[in-house]
C-alpha cells in the first residue's frame, strides 16, 4: 500500500463538477506521480472511499469549488478547515461532511484541494476554459503532493 | 401570502428544494423543484457502440453506478436477444444485495437518524453518539467489499459485462466476505435495536399507489421483466417492453423532472413498494421484526420508507450469505460472457435500484449502435409522488411555524431517498 492517496470526487456527466475525477485521472498516467502516491477516482461520494484510506499515512481529497475564484485556481485546506457544512443532502454527505465526519471516527491527516470551477452543468467533459487550465491545475496538485509527503 | 422553501437537497447549492406557498391556513402551490440543468445523456450515449452504453451511463450517480450498470447490460442483452447464465444471475443479484446494504446504511445511519434524534448532521450526532455512526459505517464498508469483491472496483465496476462477468470473484475472496458478511448480520440486529428505538414519526398520511418489480421467487431486485402496481386494492401487471404505460411522463413547468402517473394517480417506488408488492419476502425473521418496528402494509405513511429500508438491510445482509455459501458450494466456473450478434432492435429492462424502479431502454441499429436511449431513475418517477405527500404533511401540520413545517417536509424528502443528481430526465425518444 502506497503512503499518499490522493482521491478526485465529482461527476464527469456535470461538466466541472467532475474536474477532481479528471485531474487524477491525469496524475495516474502522469509521470511526475511520486512513487509513494495512488490517485484514484472516488465518484461523488468520499464516505465510499473510506475503506481506501485506511492504513495511509496521509490523504489528499480533490474536488471542485464553485466559490466564485478564478476558474482552476487551487484553495488548499487541512482537513475541511473552517468550509460551512450546512449544505446538506438528502441522498449522501457533502465533501465537507464527509471530511469532519471521517476526522471525528477515524483521525487522519488529509488534505482538501478544492479547485475553482466556473460552472457546474450537465453534460460530459470540461468547460473549454477549465480545461485550458488544467496544465497548470496539474502543476500546482503536484507540488502540493510533495509538500504534503513533507508532513 | 407567505413562501416556506426548503433548498441544499442537491450536492450544488440550489439545484433542488421543496416551495410551498401558505396564504393563512390555504396551502397553494407545493412544489418540489429539481432545476439543475438538462443531463442530456441521449447525446451522451447516441452514435455509441452497445459495449460503450454501460460504462458512461454507470456514472450517472457513483452511489447507484451498480444498478445503473447492471440495469443498462440487462436492456442491452434484452435488446439482441442474449440469456445470461444461472451464475450470473446470482452474481448480478449479488452485487445489487451490496449496493442496497450501502446505501440504505448511508441514508438511514447518516441522513435519517439525524433528524429523527433531532441533531443537525451526521457530524454533530457523531460528537454525541459515535457507536450509532460507526455502525452505519460498518454496514456501508460491508456493502462496499461486496461490490469490489465481484464487480472488481467500489465505484463503476468493471467485471460486470454484456452477456455475464470479464472476471468472477475467487474462493479466498469468497471466504473473506462469508466472515464479512456473518459480522454484518449482527451489525444488523443491533441496527434493528436502534430502528426500533427512534421516536415515530407520524405527520403525513395519505394513501398512494405503490409499484416494484414483479419478481418470479417475490425477492429479487434484479429477476423479472414485470412490474407490479397497487392502488387501493387493485393490482396490475406491467411488462417492461410497455413501461411507458407505467410512467405517463408529463413536463411540469416548475421542474425539469418530468412527473410519472399511473391512471392519473402519482405512486410510490422504493423499498416501502417493493415490501408491498412482494409480502412473501415477510417471513421468519424479517416478519418478527416487522411487527418490532410496527409496520403495517399497506401502509399511508411515507415515514415509513425508512422501516422499509431496516427490513430490507436485514434481508440483503442474509440473501448475501446465502448466495455466497451457494457460490463456494457449487463452486464458482469460469464461464466465459455470452458473444454478442448486434440487430437493430430496442431492448428495456426495468430493475429495483436501492431507491425504487430503474428503467434504461435502448434502441440500437443493426450495427449495434444507439439511436435512442431512455433512463428513468426512481427519484423521477416519485417526484409526483413527493409533491403530494408535501401538501399533506403541510396540511396536517398544527403549528403552522415555517422552521417545524421545513423540518417535517425535509424529513419526508429524506424518507423517498431521493437522488436529485440522477432525477433529472430530459431524455428524448426519437
Amino acid at each position: 500500500m502506497k503512503p499518499l492517496l490522493i482521491i478526485g470526487l465529482g461527476n464527469p456527466l456535470m461538466g466541472d463538477d467532475g474536474v477532481g475525477c479528471a485531474v487524477v485521472e491525469r496524475l495516474a498516467a502522469d509521470p511526475r506521480l511520486p512513487d509513494y502516491a495512488e490517485a484514484v477516482n472516488g465518484g461523488s461520494d468520499l464516505l465510499r472511499c473510506a475503506g481506501w484510506m485506511e492504513g495511509r499515512s496521509r490523504v489528499v481529497v480533490i474536488d471542485a469549488f464553485e466559490d466564485g475564484g478564478d476558474p482552476g485556481s487551487v484553495l488548499v485546506l487541512e482537513g475541511a478547515g473552517s468550509l460551512d457544512e450546512r449544505q446538506s443532502h438528502v441522498h449522501h454527505l457533502s465533501t465537507v461532511q464527509s471530511i469532519r465526519l471521517l476526522q471525528m471516527v477515524a483521525p487522519a491527516p488529509l488534505t482538501l484541494l478544492g479547485i475553482s470551477v466556473p460552472s457546474v452543468k450537465a453534460g460530459s467533459g470540461l468547460s473549454p476554459m477549465l480545461a485550458g487550465q488544467m496544465p497548470a491545475i496539474l502543476d500546482r496538485v503536484l507540488r502540493e503532493l510533495t509538500w504534503s509527503s513533507s508532513m | 401570502m407567505r413562501t416556506i422553501v426548503v433548498e441544499h437537497l442537491a450536492r450544488v447549492e440550489g439545484h433542488g428544494g421543496i416551495t410551498v406557498e401558505l396564504d393563512g391556513n390555504t396551502v397553494g402551490n407545493v412544489h418540489f423543484d429539481v432545476v439543475e440543468g438538462a443531463r442530456l445523456l441521449e447525446p451522451l450515449v447516441r452514435g455509441k457502440r452497445f459495449d460503450e452504453v454501460a460504462p458512461i451511463l454507470s456514472r450517472i450517480c457513483s452511489i447507484c453506478s451498480a444498478a445503473h450498470t447492471l440495469t443498462s447490460l440487462k436492456a442491452t442483452e434484452n435488446a439482441f436477444g442474449v440469456r445470461i447464465s444461472p451464475q450470473t444471475e446470482l452474481l448480478r443479484e449479488l452485487m445489487y444485495r451490496g449496493e442496497s446494504i450501502e446505501s440504505h446504511a448511508l441514508h438511514l445511519f447518516l441522513l435519517a437518524l439525524p433528524d429523527y434524534l433531532d441533531y443537525p448532521s451526521a457530524t454533530a450526532l457523531a460528537a454525541d453518539q459515535p457507536q450509532a455512526v460507526l455502525l452505519g459505517l460498518r454496514l456501508k464498508k460491508l456493502g462496499n467489499l461486496i461490490q469490489e469483491t465481484i464487480g472488481g472496483r467500489a465505484i463503476h465496476p468493471v467485471n460486470a459485462v454484456l452477456g455475464g462477468f470479464g472476471k468472477v470473484p475467487s474462493v479466498e475472496h469468497l471466504i473473506e466476505l462469508r466472515g464479512a458478511l456473518i459480522e454484518g448480520m449482527k451489525d444488523s440486529d443491533t441496527m434493528v435495536d436502534l430502528t426500533a428505538s427512534l421516536p415515530a414519526a407520524n405527520f403525513c398520511h395519505c394513501d398512494t399507489a405503490y409499484a416494484a418489480l414483479f419478481s418470479p421467487n417475490g425477492d429479487s431486485y434484479y429477476s423479472g421483466d414485470q412490474v407490479m402496481v397497487a392502488a387501493k386494492g387493485d393490482l396490475s401487471l406491467i411488462r417492461a417492453a410497455d413501461y411507458q404505460t407505467l410512467t405517463n411522463e408529463k413536463a411540469v413547468p416548475h421542474s425539469h423532472a418530468k412527473h410519472s402517473s399511473f391512471h392519473e394517480r402519482p405512486f410510490m417506488v422504493g423499498s416501502l413498494a417493493r415490501l408491498t408488492i412482494n409480502p412473501r419476502r415477510l417471513t421468519g425473521r424479517l416478519a418478527a421484526t416487522m411487527e418490532r418496528l410496527q409496520l403495517q402494509l399497506p401502509s399511508n405513511n411515507p415515514m415509513d420508507n425508512n422501516k422499509a429500508q431496516a427490513l430490507e438491510l436485514i434481508r440483503d445482509v442474509e440473501r448475501a450469505l446465502e448466495i455466497v455459501e451457494q457460490l463456494l458450494r457449487d463452486g464458482v466456473k469460469d464461464e466465459r460472457p455470452v458473444g454478442i450478434q448486434p440487430r437493430a432492435a430496442t431492448g428495456t429492462a426495468i430493475t429495483e435500484a436501492p431507491r425504487g424502479l430503474l428503467i434504461h431502454s435502448y434502441t440500437y441499429d443493426a450495427d449495434g449502435r444507439i439511436t435512442a436511449a431512455d433512463v428513468i431513475t426512481p427519484t423521477a418517477l416519485n417526484a409526483a409522488d413527493m409533491e403530494a405527500r408535501f401538501r399533506r404533511a403541510v396540511e396536517e401540520c398544527p403549528e403552522r411555524e415555517d422552521t417545524v413545517i421545513a423540518k417535517r417536509l425535509q424529513m419526508i424528502a429524506r424518507a423517498y431517498d431521493p437522488c436529485i443528481s440522477c432525477s433529472v430526465h430530459l431524455v428524448r425518444r426519437r
